[in-house]
């Protein structure tokens, strides 16, 4: 984690995609947003996103927070308090798309979530769609990340 | 304008409305009009946690006191509410159905659920709890579920 996110500010990489999750350890809605960052991470959209724990942006990582002032983020909350985009911004970051895991769950009720170190069913399904409706975003983003390199490229050459 | 009391636990700020009565679930009632309107304490609100869904009982329909008049889906509970008073549903608040998290955001306002024309109005009141007694209540309440918190 630490070595991709440090060749993610040298540059070694392209520009991705930062999904930051609430970090709401115990809470059934924590659960649901940290399941679909992974699936979005690991599953959906593998090479286009990294991962931010929002610990280590709590916690002053440097490279975390260096990270979210270089690329867009799409956070994912479990409750109003929205620690997961309060803690981009106050990172300097910029918050291309913030997720609510309520706001989710109101459009799909028959995922109802329960569990906490594991997810029920219904809690799996929504940590799924949820993630789909992430990786959309993704999507989008990265039509808009690759015009802006593409015109800094020209503009440099 | 609505006047509060107001308490401090732990980290949390809890307001009590002065011009409600309570049952003991912290579902509040005013009368306006001649009519009373019903809704949650605001320490209610902050203990169940963000409200998913609020589903509440139909216009038109006969309630007795302590009937249930309403169910409150949140990140951590469903919680069934008791009538403070005796009625029929006049009035639902729209936003129960399309945005219900007014509850948590302005519990005494624009969180209303319902409004209800009372039967027997002076009769339920004295049933209820009055501000300080229900602030007294909650008070109580509070400190519990902090010591629950601290176990």
């Amino acid at each position: 984690m630490q070595k991709e996110m440090s060749d993610l500010m040298k540059g070694n990489n392209k520009k991705k995609v930062l999904i930051v999750p609430c970090s709401g350890i115990g809470k059934t809605y924590g659960t649901v947003s940290r399941e679909a960052a992974y699936e979005v991470v690991e599953n959906v959209r593998p090479t286009r996103t990294q991962l931010v724990p929002l610990s280590l942006l709590v916690m002053g990582d440097e490279n975390s927070r260096e990270s979210v002032t270089q690329n867009p983020a799409v956070t994912i909350d479990g409750c109003k308090l929205a620690c997961a985009t309060k803690m981009v911004q106050e990172s300097g970051g910029t918050v291309a798309r913030d997720f609510a895991v309520l706001d989710v769950y109101r459009k799909h009720r028959e995922y109802k979530p329960k569990g906490i170190a594991e997810l029920n069913e219904g809690g799996v399904k929504l940590a799924s769609v949820l993630a789909e409706e992430v990786a959309e975003v993704v999507d989008d983003l990265e039509i808009n990340i690759h015009s802006d390199q593409d015109s800094e490229g020209g503009s440099n050459g | 304008m609505t006047e509060f009391l107001e308490t401090t636990v732990d980290k949390f700020i809890f307001r009590v409305a002065k011009d409600c009565f309570y049952n003991s679930e912290g579902v509040w009632a005013r009368m306006e009009d001649n009519q009373v309107m019903i809704g949650l304490s605001d320490f209610v609100q902050q203990r169940s946690g963000d409200v998913a869904f609020a589903e509440i009982k139909p216009e038109g329909t006969n309630l007795n006191f302590d009937d249930e008049v309403a169910v409150i889906e949140t990140i951590k509970v469903d919680i069934a509410f008791s009538s403070p008073l005796s009625g029929t549903v006049v009035q639902v608040n729209p936003a129960m159905e399309e945005a219900p998290e007014v509850i948590n955001e302005d519990p005494y306002g624009e969180g209303w659920m319902a409004v209800i024309q009372p039967d027997e109005w002076e009769t339920d009141k004295a049933r209820l709890l009055d501000p300080q007694q229900y602030f007294a209540r909650m008070q109580v309440e509070a400190e519990e579920e902090l010591a629950k918190g601290n176990e």
